[in-house]
């Protein structure tokens, strides 16, 4: 399954400011594996040492919230993933 | 019962269809907790004094620093070193002096959030950091009152309403995720724009006006000059809305 992969403009520094990104994977956890694959700075921003997402992250696919499921959540070919940070600033 | 100066002020919203004179007079009755005078609650505060609510209930225990004055619209070089709160006031005060402004300097606190927050008719969150954004979400869940929520990072904003009994929490959304507390990057235009979106919030629900963003987290990424939606479910297991009035 091929997945469109979008996120925060702040971390194009980790994508050499790509930010049209596919994955691949038939769950979002397959997916950000794939994706810190490819971007090996990125993935270390996003997932812990068990390659589980940090909990500063939100995932999102097709708008939908993936939580609690998020790294079982099943995708599908052409779903998009939105990965959000969880900000505080005022 | 509106004045002529009033009618007056208030004419370019007044003639705006569905608002009418009935939708001043609400605003004017309404009270709202301001739960900080930075860079969000900067332009909240003022977009609500512009509006003619009736009373702001503004609280920051910060005083104004240099480093501020690239967000906080608010202040000037001179108001180094005083209080945000009553600095804010004053400013609030010169630009509508018929409406009534309430200042609290304390830090907001588990132990005196209830008390602080009053009987104010709705909460804005426009706090530097979670723990008090959480407690405030709860404060609001407990007293049956809408919460609107604000953040920024960079050139990056969100905002989501909370009305409680109907729509997702703060809680539903972060699930009372901490993130480390660290200076925040940020450029003054990204919270003038979450700012706006939560004092257009505020407007609107007092108004009855409109659809407000609730169950829905707006995304707003000024570089790429983008909002997105994502939807946020109600939890029903949780810990705070999961037993809220009204459910």
């Amino acid at each position: 399954m091929s997945v469109a992969i979008e996120f925060s403009s702040i971390f194009a520094k980790y994508t050499n400011n790509q930010m049209d990104i596919k994955a691949e994977g038939k769950t979002v956890g397959e997916c950000l594996h794939d994706l810190a694959r490819q971007y090996p700075e990125f993935g270390e921003i996003i997932l812990d040492k068990n390659r589980d997402l940090l909990p500063s992250f939100d995932i999102f696919v097709n708008g939908e919230d993936t939580y609690p499921h998020t790294m079982t959540y099943q995708v599908k070919d052409g779903d998009k993933i939105n990965i959000v940070l969880i900000v505080h600033g005022g | 019962m509106l004045s002529k100066k009033e009618l007056k002020r208030y004419d370019r919203q007044i003639m705006i269809p569905g608002f009418g004179a009935a939708g001043q007079e609400k605003l004017k009755k309404a009270k709202v907790f301001i739960a900080g005078v930075g860079g969000l609650g900067s332009p909240v505060a003022l977009y609500l004094a512009a509006a003619g609510i009736g009373t702001l209930r503004i609280a920051d225990h910060d005083t104004i620093e240099l480093s501020n004055l690239n967000r906080q619209v608010l202040y000037r070089e001179k108001d180094i070193g005083e209080e945000k709160a009553a600095s804010a006031a004053a400013k609030l005060k010169k630009l509508n002096p018929q409406i009534k402004i309430e200042t609290i300097s304390e830090t907001i606190s588990e132990a005196n959030v209830a008390k602080l927050v009053g009987d104010s008719d709705m909460i804005v969150d426009a706090m530097d950091n979670l723990p008090t954004r959480y407690l405030l979400n709860r404060t609001a869940i407990q007293k049956n009152i809408p919460f609107f929520h604000g953040a920024v990072y960079g050139f990056e904003g969100r905002a989501m309403t909370v009305i409680p009994g109907k729509s997702a929490c703060l809680n539903c959304l972060y699930h009372g995720v901490i993130v480390p507390e660290e200076k925040t990057p940020v450029i003054g235009v990204t919270p003038a724009v979450i700012g706006c979106i939560q004092a257009t919030e505020v407007i609107k629900y007092i108004l009855g006006m409109g659809e407000l963003l609730t169950g829905r987290l707006l995304n707003y990424d000024g570089l790429r000059m983008k909002f997105t939606e994502f939807s946020i479910k109600k939890d029903p297991g949780c810990a705070i809305c999961g037993k809220a009035p009204g459910r």
